[in-house]
């Protein structure tokens, strides 16, 4: 393994490693655009100059590796001076249009200048306009006189989708990313353009105009779209709520998991977060009866539950659980079950239409937690259940998110059973055709506005973590579980996420040794369980040379 | 001109194809050739030609557009039966350019990059030919005009059927 000394600092790193890496484990930042650890090396920015001892001329860091004996220098006069002619370069036709970028306060053009810029620029001659705010899919926007030709995007297209839709077009001073003419920037990972766009050329679509960046807060989380469970930072605009009309979640964002999704996300989980600040939301519990339907504060709604729950006999009760549900949640709701003795117990309803996965990272099961709902005892038999409510044996049911009407289920059928049923109970986030009859309704809190965990497709625990608090009186569903645990009373494991998840390692032998701590930012696999890691890009690397 | 025409390169062409992709390490080598061969086929490189070629090479129509607009020898559109290509560059512009430029303008009643109404001749004003020992100079087609005035012009143009 090479030996090098980087800005007087010894560092041993694997061969093959280039100086920008290298550099990155020194803590020493060497500015770049073009070059990023998932995707092939293009050269094409210049910027990452630095000084090699015994090089004449300095060396750009991203396409030089390591080599024993290795002196460089990041920040000498010269590379300093070299630094700033390049952005001259970059910035000749850049239009300086910051303050209605979106990129603007997370752009490396403006993050790099300050450290590196010309700040008395020489240029005189017109600048060569391009087209703008052209929308090149149903996500991306493309400034192309914001571009500054470093070619991610469009090695992202070649190499981890395989779809290759976008190109460079003209020559020289005239050069623009673009589209195949006819054609649209439509594949299931377009969003990760805008990501790896180091400037503002490309931007989100659904994010534009709505909130400045540096008025966003994150949280680490998990996302709910599929199976998976990529990990990924969840952008929330508290401080500036008139800028977006009260959306709280301006975007999600991927993060790196070398294990789950390395540095991708897929649209669909992208994109999949509009529940959390819609008019639909339950921000109340409300109790439905004979004289109407009322708004109730929650220890009138637990203690009415329970008594419904104790009102019947344990096989007149059914719960409808979801994978959607964190684990912590679902113990909860075992506990729940075995203070009244309930076996009646399941969580999959089928959904109208099988949904489809792809070559890469979207799982065809779109549930964040079915593995979470098997491995804690909720599976059952879900058409028995509905059966048994059909034939009038369930007095009570209690659904979790499901909007059982919009299932796979034929709605006469679904009608049918809640048409016998004497007790609906309804738990979720979003009102639906089920929260709209049930006698009970417990509003549920969001992903992003509480702590919790997943665990994935292979097995994989993931924590996420408060972006926002709940809207309205929404709650944790381990927090109003453990209520009506209280109510029934049994004892419930605390009032924290992790009281629930120590009581789960504890008495579920599936989870067993994990903790918070363990699972940490990057997840812990369960006893027994193996991952496969990121899967392998359905694109390829064109190789340039043999 | 031919208003529509099937985009399909004969077994022969298409035999031609596989010899010039033969030729280079990566098949993509030949892109360049091929293309060629395609605009002679077809007359231009129309978008429905870049993707009938992207498919003879298994790539993204997105990159043979790539090259397509690198190059100015392509064209996207349909051209004149000759193409009249005058050099604006240094030489030949110390040299009279811009005088031949606006002359055979004049004489051809149209403007750079167009075409003449009976698909006669298309102008374009190019970059340097390396003839700059005969400015000012033009291609026509694919023979060099060398140290031109405006008769010289008149008697070149005159000649284009």
């Amino acid at each position: 393994m090479p030996k090098l000394t980087i800005d007087g600092k010894e560092i041993e790193v694997e061969a093959g490693t280039n100086l920008i890496e290298a550099a990155r484990r020194l803590g020493i930042e060497v500015p770049h655009y073009c070059y990023h650890p998932g995707l092939s090396i293009a050269g094409q920015c210049r910027l990452c100059m630095v000084d090699i001892e015994k090089t004449p001329r300095p060396s750009i860091a991203c396409n030089t590796q390591a080599a024993d004996g290795m002196v460089v220098h990041t920040d000498t006069e010269r590379v300093r001076d070299t630094r700033r002619s390049i952005m001259e370069f970059h910035l000749i036709n850049h239009p300086l249009d910051c303050p209605v970028c979106d990129q603007a306060g997370e752009c490396w053009l403006q993050i790099y200048y300050m450290k590196h810029g010309l700040y008395d620029p020489r240029m005189t001659d017109e600048k060569v306009h391009k087209p703008k705010a052209v929308p090149l899919g149903p996500h991306v926007m493309l400034d192309a006189e914001r571009c500054i030709l470093c070619s991610r995007c469009v090695r992202f297209c070649d190499e981890i989708t395989g779809t290759g839709e976008l190109g460079i077009f003209h020559r020289g001073d005239h050069s623009e990313i673009g589209l195949f003419p006819g054609r649209d920037l439509v594949n299931n990972y377009s969003g990760n353009v805008v990501d790896i766009c180091p400037v503002g050329a490309l931007t989100d679509r659904d994010f534009r105009f709505q909130v400045r960046v540096w008025y966003l807060d994150a949280a680490r989380s998990i996302c709910t779209g599929c199976a998976r469970g990529c990990n990924i930072d969840v952008h929330v605009n508290r401080r500036r709520p008139h800028h977006a009309e009260g959306k709280r979640v301006a975007r999600l964002k991927p993060r790196f998991n070398a294990d789950v999704n390395a540095w991708w996300l897929c649209d669909v989980g992208r994109y999949h977060y509009d529940f959390v600040d819609a008019p639909t939301r339950l921000t109340a519990p409300v109790r439905r009866n004979n004289a109407g339907t009322a708004e109730i504060a929650w220890d009138e709604a637990v203690s009415g539950v329970a008594e419904a729950l104790r009102r019947y006999s344990p096989d007149q009760v059914g719960v409808l659980a979801s994978p959607r549900m964190a684990n912590e949640d679902l113990l909860a709701l075992r506990r729940v079950l075995e203070a009244r003795a309930m076996r009646q117990v399941a969580y999959d309803v089928p959904p109208p239409a099988l949904a489809e996965g792809d070559d890469f990272l979207l799982r065809s099961d779109r549930a964040p937690n079915r593995r979470g709902a098997e491995l804690i005892g909720l599976g059952g038999d879900t058409g028995g259940l509905m059966a048994s409510a059909r034939a009038g044996r369930l007095k009570c049911l209690w659904v979790f998110h499901h909007d059982l009407l919009a299932s796979g289920w034929p709605a006469a059928d679904v009608r049918q059973a809640l048409d016998r049923v004497e007790t609906l109970i309804f738990t979720g986030t979003n009102a639906n055709a089920i929260s709209e009859r049930a006698q009970w309704v417990l509003p549920a809190a969001a992903w992003v506005e509480r702590e919790g965990t997943f665990t994935n497709f292979e097995g994989r625990v993931q924590r996420f973590r408060s972006a926002v608090e709940p809207l309205g009186q929404a709650l944790p569903e381990w927090d109003l579980l453990g209520r009506i645990v209280a109510a029934l009373g049994g004892t419930p494991a605390g009032g924290r996420a992790e009281l629930w998840f120590r009581e789960l390692v504890r008495t579920v032998p599936a989870f067993a040794g994990l903790s918070y701590q363990a699972i940490g930012d990057h997840g812990q696999l369960i006893p027994g369980a193996t991952s496969a890691g990121a899967p392998t890009p359905p694109g390829r690397r064109v190789k340039v040379h043999g | 001109m031919t208003a529509t025409r099937t985009i399909v390169f004969s077994p022969d062409q298409l035999a031609e194809v596989r010899r010039l992709q033969g030729l280079y390490p990566d098949k993509r080598g030949a892109l360049l050739p091929v293309l060629h061969m395609a605009q002679d086929a077809f007359d231009y490189v129309s978008l429905e030609v870049q993707e009938y070629v992207a498919g003879l090479f298994d790539m993204a129509p997105s990159h043979v557009h790539e090259v397509v607009t690198f190059y100015t020898l392509y064209f996207q559109q349909p051209k004149g039966r000759h193409v009249v290509a005058v050099c604006h560059n240094l030489s030949c512009y110390l040299a009279g350019s811009r005088e031949i430029l606006a002359h055979v303008k004049q004489r051809l009643g149209i403007g750079v990059g167009e075409t003449t109404d009976d698909g006669r001749v298309t102008l374009q004003s190019v970059e340097c030919l390396c003839a700059c020992e005969a400015a000012p100079m033009m291609q026509v087609d694919d023979r060099y005009e060398l140290n031109l005035t405006p008769e010289k012009v008149d008697r070149i143009l005159g000649e284009l059927r």
